[in-house]
């Protein structure tokens, strides 16, 4: 693993700041909610305690009565303005909750109950596909005119019971010939009238009580107004099929303890108000969760504001969702949700709902405690869209700003990732360059004055390479140290055996001694030739340049070759013009010497040597080739080392491989350099001497 | 009379060697293993002819000073380097200070022999009138091979007793060319090719500073070297 890709592993561990920002936010959050909670509550508790101490005005009611739906028990909701009698429930003003009418025969209709001051307002709903129209006088015979009479025709029908105060029964029917405005009609019989005489009518009017019928495509809608004077305290209210075949709702026969009307408290929106601040609903229940009055408006902000924020792509990633949260619910101004029945078990409760709308809303509830009973509940609402937003802008922001810091980390480690492989990358390179393939050290590295570790790393390379170096020198001198020291004692061994040959010595004698002194004189050479190359170095250091023709000095040296080895055939190529160089002409003679010396001992007899001199730019290439074996790779790398050899022993005399070291330092004290290679044909080696012109 | 003859070595082996084989030619040979003990023999009686080795025991470049000192004694005495050390900067420095030949420690006892032989009979000739020399005129150059003087344009060249003998066996077949070997042999001394060619340097360099105009040893690349008049 490369150095930066380990620093942009280890940049890459700044991402642990947006998941830490993230889950600080998570918390802030929590704490928002929480204190918003607290806070929602509190006002709920203080509003609930508030309206403890004054029961009077928020339960009409002293019992604690059980709201039963079944039993035909209804809940009157509180109107605002006053409907008009057209069958549209609409200028009610408020939700569709309907109740659904109890049906024993899949009849079925839907029932709200309204009140104003004065007034108390019934509309039904009822699913009725075919109509039934009340007769009237001219569909009937002769006997039968007059009012329809409930229990003898058929006709669809509204029934209803009002209990008035002493506890009686008062029945209405309505029905109608025609769908429009109609009154309460009533018999006679159940208005208690005496039926002493025949021409009294059978049913009686009461136009008081008033009612709208609506045909629709499903069956009829019917919006009834009775004066609140009529009601007393139970109502019942049945729709029944013309054929008699269905029927949905209530009777006091069936129910006698049902119809119950549970209104709202008057009053009690008004003192409601006082207690709230702006954004938020408050909503008195009684213990049957039913609304006994309400105060306030959560502030709906418009859809599309919170949208964009909401959006956003990391949304997913905070897991932050609003749509798993429980949806409020009302039915039959039945308030629903866990707050609600909390509440009313005598605990407070905060909960987060969702709205019909989808919006966010932090309910919380308390409840109203009189006389260590839970008569009911204070239900607060309050919009939570505004935290929300809020919630989003902090994360957006902390996003925003920790991606942005995350990003310049590894931007900035990616950076100083690549300086630094670009200092190792030199010093690495500085050192694979330190030691020369003709094992020439270079003592300076880069980044050495660098005070970091790299620089001591530069700098142990150096002190390394100063060690290397001071003993690649004791090896290099070692030669002509021991060339020297060996010198002496030999010496010694020779003037004895010459003082020993001065001696007269018997023939026996002088063999050995003969033998003695071909041993001391092959020690000399090689001793000679072991101090041979500090010998060539220092009279090349000491050379004195010139300008000379090249090409003369090389057609006249191998002229005298020619002469010198009669036995070996030169080919000769040189240039036209002639070729002037500045050097030393006589170590180029004596580069020259080597070089065909070299080819004259491994060409075979019949090969040939061929000499060549070409310009090229810059320089001029002297090129000598032989037709002897091919030098195997790795012996080529070392040729022009001092002391190496490579031979395969044609002659008995010591070679210490000096000659192209010579070679090489000539070459190299012209600022040229040596080669060698095998040639392309296979046959031979050619070395190539380059030198620069002038 | 007996020459007397000054062998300064510090090895004692060589020294009795050397002692021995001088000795055997005919010569009076006093022995010194130090500069010290040489130089208060010196101081009195002076050889007639002095080897020294370089150097010396604990002084490395002792044969140096004694050579200072003896030059300073006398400047006639003739003095040989005789030495293991065989660079060419050891060479120039002897030279320089006065000796009147470099030999290597290579050189045999016969060739050593014959060196001295022919010191002596330089100084011999030099002593003796002008007779039936045997003289080499070549153009400027005159050599006298008994006394193994020579001279440029009537001036004295300093030639050791090798470089002498380079120019000598140059100059008596000039146009022909003396290879490195034969130069060699013509000197009585065993050197190595870049000896031989810093020698001839050496000779360039001497002639040079009497005629600067001088270029009658020509180099022949590949071959050697040859006088041209």
């Amino acid at each position: 693993m490369s150095i930066r890709l380990q620093l942009l592993v280890v940049a890459l561990t700044t991402l642990v700041l947006p998941w830490a920002g993230c889950q600080y936010a998570r918390e802030l959050e929590a704490a928002l909610r929480g204190s918003q909670e607290q806070s929602l509550l509190a006002s709920a508790g203080t509003i609930a305690n508030a309206l403890s101490a004054q029961p009077q005005r928020v339960f009409r009611n002293s019992d604690l009565r059980s709201f039963d739906a079944r039993g035909g028990d209804l809940y009157v909701h509180p109107l605002t303005n006053q409907p008009l009698l057209d069958g549209y429930r609409e200028d009610w003003g408020i939700p569709w909750e309907p109740t659904v009418l109890p049906t024993l025969n899949g009849y079925r209709a839907r029932l709200q109950a309204g009140s104003t001051e004065r007034y108390l307002y019934l509309y039904a709903e009822v699913d009725d596909s075919h109509f039934d129209p009340e007769p009237n006088d001219a569909e009937r015979g002769p006997a039968d005119r007059g009012p329809a009479d409930p229990d003898k025709d058929r006709f669809d029908r509204v029934n209803i019971w009002l209990q008035a105060a002493d506890g009686s029964n008062a029945a209405y029917f309505f029905g109608t010939t025609a769908p429009g405005l109609t009154a309460a009609q009533r018999t006679a019989q159940d208005a208690g009238t005496a039926q002493t005489d025949d021409d009294s009518p059978r049913v009686l009017t009461e136009p008081r009580i008033q009612a709208y019928w609506l045909q629709t495509a499903q069956g009829y809608h019917w919006e009834a107004r009775i004066p609140l004077s009529f009601v007393a305290g139970r109502l019942w209210l049945e729709v029944r099929d013309g054929n008699g075949k269905g029927s949905a709702g209530s009777t006091p026969t069936a129910n006698a303890d049902g119809g119950r009307l549970f209104f709202a408290t008057d009053g009690l929106d008004g003192l409601l108000s006082t207690f709230i601040r702006d954004g938020t609903r408050a909503t008195v229940i009684d213990t049957n969760a039913l609304a006994l009055g309400s105060a306030g408006n959560v502030s709906t902000l418009p859809v599309g504001a919170s949208e964009d924020t909401r959006s956003s792509w990391y949304g997913a990633l905070l897991d932050i969702d609003a749509s798993n949260l429980p949806t409020l619910t009302a039915t039959g101004g039945k308030l629903g949700g866990n707050s609600v029945h909390t509440a009313l078990s005598g605990e407070p409760r905060a909960e987060w709902v969702r709205s019909e709308e989808g919006q966010m809303l932090l309910t919380a509830a308390a409840p109203i405690i009189v006389d260590h009973v839970a008569r009911g509940a204070v239900l607060l609402e309050q919009n939570a869209e505004q935290m929300l937003q809020l919630r989003d802008r902090a994360f957006t922001r902390l996003f925003d700003l920790t991606l942005t810091a995350t990003a310049t980390a590894v931007v900035v480690m990616l950076l100083f990732a690549a300086w630094m492989t670009f200092r190792i990358g030199r010093l690495r390179n500085a050192a694979d360059a330190a030691v020369g393939s003709d094992g020439s050290i270079r003592l300076a590295m880069p980044e050495s004055r660098s005070r970091d570790e790299i620089g001591a790393l530069a700098r142990g390379f150096e002190r390394l390479l100063a060690r290397l170096n001071e003993h690649t020198q004791y090896l290099r001198t070692l030669g002509g140290k021991l060339s020297h020291e060996l010198r002496t004692p030999l010496t010694i061994v020779r003037s004895s055996l010459d003082n020993l040959e001065s001696q007269g010595l018997q023939e026996d004698q002088r063999s050995y001694i003969t033998r003695a002194r071909e041993g001391t004189q092959r020690l000399q050479t090689i001793l000679t030739s072991l101090g041979a190359a500090a010998r060539v170095e220092e009279s090349i250091k000491q050379a004195e340049r010139v300008s000379f023709d090249l090409r003369e000095l090389i057609a006249s040296t191998v002229a005298a070759y020619r002469d010198g080895f009669p036995h070996s055939s030169f080919a000769l190529q040189l240039p036209d013009d002639p070729c002037f160089l500045r050097g030393a002409p006589d170590l180029i003679a004596q580069l020259l010497d080597k070089l065909i010396e070299n080819a004259v001992d491994f060409c075979p007899p019949a090969g040939s040597i061929s000499i060549s001199l070409a310009r090229e730019p810059g320089h001029y290439a002297l090129t000598v080739s032989n037709d002897g074996p091919r030098i195997p790779a790795e012996v080529l790398q070392h040729l022009f080392e001092s002391l190496y050899e490579h031979r395969n022993g044609r002659d008995d005399k010591p070679h210490f491989g000096l000659g192209l070291y010579i070679v090489r330092l000539v070459a190299e004290f012209h600022g040229g350099s040596a080669r060698a290679a095998n040639r392309d044909d296979g046959g031979g080696a050619v070395f190539t001497v380059t030198l620069p012109m002038i | 009379m007996k020459k007397n003859i000054a062998i300064v070595e510090d090895e004692p082996a060589l020294r009795e060697n050397y002692a021995a084989a001088l000795a055997r030619h005919g010569y009076a040979v006093k022995a010194y293993g130090n500069r010290h003990l040489a130089m208060q023999a010196f101081r009195v009686r002076l050889p007639d002819l002095a080897i020294i080795d370089i150097s010396l025991e604990d002084e490395a470049e002792g044969g140096f000073d004694l050579c200072r000192d003896l030059r300073a004694s006398s400047a006639e005495l003739p003095i040989i380097f005789l030495t293991a050390r065989d660079s060419e900067l050891d060479a120039v420095s002897g030279l320089r200070l006065g000796a009147d030949d470099f030999l290597t420690k290579d050189v045999s006892l016969p060739h050593l022999a014959a060196r001295v032989a022919a010191l002596f009979r330089r100084i011999d000739a030099l002593k003796r009138p002008d007779n039936a020399a045997e003289i080499i005129r070549r153009g400027a150059l005159m050599i006298d091979g008994d006394k193994m003087q020579t001279t440029w344009n009537a001036v004295a060249v300093t030639l050791s007793l090798t470089e002498f003998w380079i120019v000598y066996a140059l100059a008596r077949n000039p146009g022909h060319v003396k290879n490195r070997q034969q130069l060699m042999d013509a000197a009585n001394v065993v050197l190595d090719d870049n000896t031989i060619t810093s020698h001839i340097k050496r000779v360039r360099r001497k002639f040079l500073e009497i005629d600067p105009a001088f270029d009658a040893i020509q180099t022949v690349y590949g071959m050697g070297y040859r006088w041209v008049e």
